[in-house]
């Protein structure tokens, strides 16, 4: 039952985003949406991780012993998470800093997991591949819209530039975790009501 | 085939040197780059404890340390002096500790009369981004600056001093640090300076 590209990119993007309707990477979402650089930066490292990982999960999923599968998943996962962690200490060492332990925590980010072992496990390659990508650019997109508003509200900026057409006193709660969580609750609350099953009462 | 023990283990192994191995080729590769950027950083924090300029490209960070800032051991204690000529215009202290997720490095700077902090910084530190991560923030630092140290003080946060939110062990680890600091070594040196 191998699904097409367009059906891919659709469920990972919106209709099963990872983070709003999965409620998967949710540590991740609070922590790092401070700044819209730093959403940007995670997502774009967890897009390269979820994708390449899927990507060679899949390519060994053929000879992967069944009963080792997850130790496999594990090793691919955690090895592209220090590429990207060495990458960003080398040449975006502010970045780097400013995401702190967050990059190294990718390789618990439950996405990643969950598209390798309920997609690339069973899927051709280059399917994968794509499965995996969208994942990230799904969860890339709600960090971007969270961060939005918090950077934004918090610091009256966008991507550390000054907004100057409109002068407000910045919302210090925006800038603490607790902003996330109602920013994350409402964009929940949202996706729920676009793309739940219909038909069903929800408890 | 797959399930033979043996098979297992080896298609383990090979999965291990593999991924092993193209990780220790990025690090070799990268490594040098990486130290640039520490050394950099570190002596941007000496630069800043200092109140001298942190700004700008590498060469011209490190050309303004090399001329402000000297490398001397007094009374055991590895530390960096600023300099105008002969005249000492500050000391920065290495200072190191436990926060609440690992341990923190950072310096902090005292006048050459001991009597005030010219600065603090953290090179260092695992704490939560947005939260105990605030000790970054310039706001937070910038209040260390003057801080009067010329009795026997046990820094606490009062009207002085803010700390970033009660809501975080790290507020408590910063001032246990500096106030260890405070008791050992800037007294030594205090010591070692005075006769």
């Amino acid at each position: 039952m191998a699904e097409n590209v367009r059906s891919v990119i659709a469920r990972n993007t919106w209709k099963e985003n990872q983070v709003l309707r999965q409620i998967l990477g949710i540590c991740s979402a609070l922590a790092v949406t401070n700044l819209m650089t730093n959403s940007l930066v995670m997502g774009l490292g967890l897009m390269f991780v979820t994708a390449l990982s899927s990507l060679t999960i899949s390519l060994l999923r053929n000879y992967t012993p069944y009963r080792i599968r997850m130790i496999v998943m594990t090793l691919i996962i955690a090895s592209y998470v220090i590429l990207v962690d060495i990458f960003l200490k080398a040449n975006l060492p502010e970045i780097s800093k400013a995401l702190g332990p967050y990059v190294g925590l990718i390789i618990t980010n439950c996405i990643i997991m969950g598209r390798a072992e309920a997609f690339a496990q069973k899927n051709p390659p280059l399917l994968s591949l794509l499965d995996g990508f969208f994942a990230g650019v799904g969860y890339t997109v709600v960090l971007l819209i969270i961060s939005f508003f918090r950077e934004f509200l918090g610091f009256g900026t966008l991507f550390g530039y000054e907004i100057s057409f409109v002068s407000f006193e910045p919302w210090t709660i925006m800038v603490m975790p607790p902003a996330a969580f109602f920013i994350i609750g409402v964009l929940i609350w949202i996706s729920s009501n676009l793309f739940a099953p219909k038909g069903k009462k929800k408890p | 085939m797959k399930d033979n023990p043996y098979y297992t283990i080896a298609f383990m192994l090979v999965v291990s040197a593999v991924f092993a191995l193209m990780l220790s080729l990025t690090n070799e590769i990268y490594l040098p780059r990486i130290e640039a950027n520490e050394l950099l950083e570190d002596r941007r924090a000496v630069l800043y404890v200092f109140e001298l300029d942190t700004e700008g490209e590498a060469e011209a960070v490190l050309d303004r340390f090399e001329e402000h800032v000297e490398e001397q051991t007094i009374a055991d204690i590895q530390l960096y002096v600023h300099l105008d000529g002969e005249e000492v215009l500050a000391y920065a202290i290495p200072i190191s500790g436990s926060g609440v997720w690992g341990t923190m490095n950072g310096y902090v700077g005292v006048s050459p009369d001991i009597t005030q902090l010219t600065g603090l910084i953290f090179t260092e530190h695992s704490e939560t981004p947005g939260l105990g991560g605030r000790i970054d923030e310039t706001d937070f630092l910038e209040q260390f600056r003057g801080i009067d140290i010329s009795e026997e003080v046990t820094l606490a946060y009062d009207d002085r001093l803010d700390a970033i939110t009660g809501a975080t062990g790290t507020s408590n680890s910063v001032l246990n640090i500096l106030n260890n600091v405070l008791d050992e070594k800037i007294r030594e040196l205090e010591v070692a300076l005075n006769g």
